[in-house]
């Protein structure tokens, strides 16, 4: 089937900027350019909600997140101006190589967790929503099932808004 | 495009790949926070690791059928948000006092 193999395609190229981009912006030494690769890998990681068959998700994730969330990382190191940091002396090369078994052994538990998983194949049909009603069942779902989580949520944003006004805020003495 | 039923049709790809996909990307998110000096830049890799793990939610959910996955990561997107204003709140008003966001040099609560 032409149709699946162009989705494998899709796939193998998103994850391969995904996986090398997100690499890159591990061992960027510039905190812009740092930045700027994982805009890429946030792109790469919108390409399978929409495989995954979650487009909504898709634009909030490259509206907010490379948007909003990465712009504003990028603001405040240009405000710090924090671009090329003198490159420092490895002071702890232990603590380099630990954190590096650590973080390999990690993605090695765990992928090797997620292959072994059962896949739920034998379930029944669960309640499926067209991708048009997407939008709409989100919203439904938000003011029932999910009501108090949001309204929750809202405050948080409220209480992280000016809590951030509040933190960044000059004191004039 | 209507009419699909996404949980019904058949996955192009093996699910598994995204969850590798997605565990690769918190292991790199986590070596990142593990191994960077600069606090944005740690910052930076716990955003990728949030990431890593709406990947996975979103793969869940689309091998479940079910939209309690999706929901999830929208209440993530929101709370990394907050987190974000936060975070960088604290970093400008770190470098206002220090002068630095070297996470090596701030050492004020270490032994």
């Amino acid at each position: 089937m032409p149709a699946l193999s162009g989705d494998l395609v899709v796939f193998t190229i998103a994850s391969l900027l995904a996986i090398g981009f997100a690499l890159a912006m591990v061992v960027q030494k510039a905190p812009v350019r740092s930045v700027l690769s994982l805009v890429v890998t946030f792109f790469g990681l919108a390409i399978f909600s929409i495989q995954l068959a979650a487009p909504f998700v898709a634009v909030l994730q490259v509206f907010v997140y490379a948007g909003a969330i990465l712009v504003l990382f990028l603001f405040v190191i240009m405000l710090l101006n924090l671009g090329q940091e003198a490159a420092e002396e490895d002071r702890r090369p232990l603590q380099k190589w630990l954190g590096l078994v650590a973080a390999l052994a990690l993605g090695g538990v765990l992928s090797g967790a997620a292959l072994r998983a059962p896949t739920p194949k034998g379930m029944r049909p669960p309640a499926v929503v067209p991708l048009a009603d997407e939008i709409p069942t989100i919203g439904r779902l938000l003011f029932s099932d999910y009501l108090l989580a949001f309204e929750a949520l809202s405050f948080l944003l409220l209480v992280a808004a000016v809590g951030a006004l509040l933190l960044s805020k000059r004191r004039f003495e | 495009m209507t009419g699909t039923l996404p949980g019904v049709a058949p996955m192009a790809v093996p699910p598994a790949a995204y969850l590798v996909v997605g565990t690769l990307l918190f292991a790199i998110g986590l070596a990142g926070a593990l191994l960077k000096r600069n606090a944005l830049s740690i910052f930076l890799s716990i955003e990728l690791m949030m990431n890593a793990v709406n990947l996975l939610f979103l793969t869940y959910a689309r091998m479940r059928g079910d939209m309690a996955g999706q929901m999830i990561v929208f209440f993530v997107i929101a709370i990394a948000a907050a987190e974000a204003s936060v975070g960088l709140a604290i970093f400008v008003a770190l470098f206002r006092a220090r002068r630095t966001v070297d996470v090596d040099k701030i050492a004020l609560l270490k032994w």
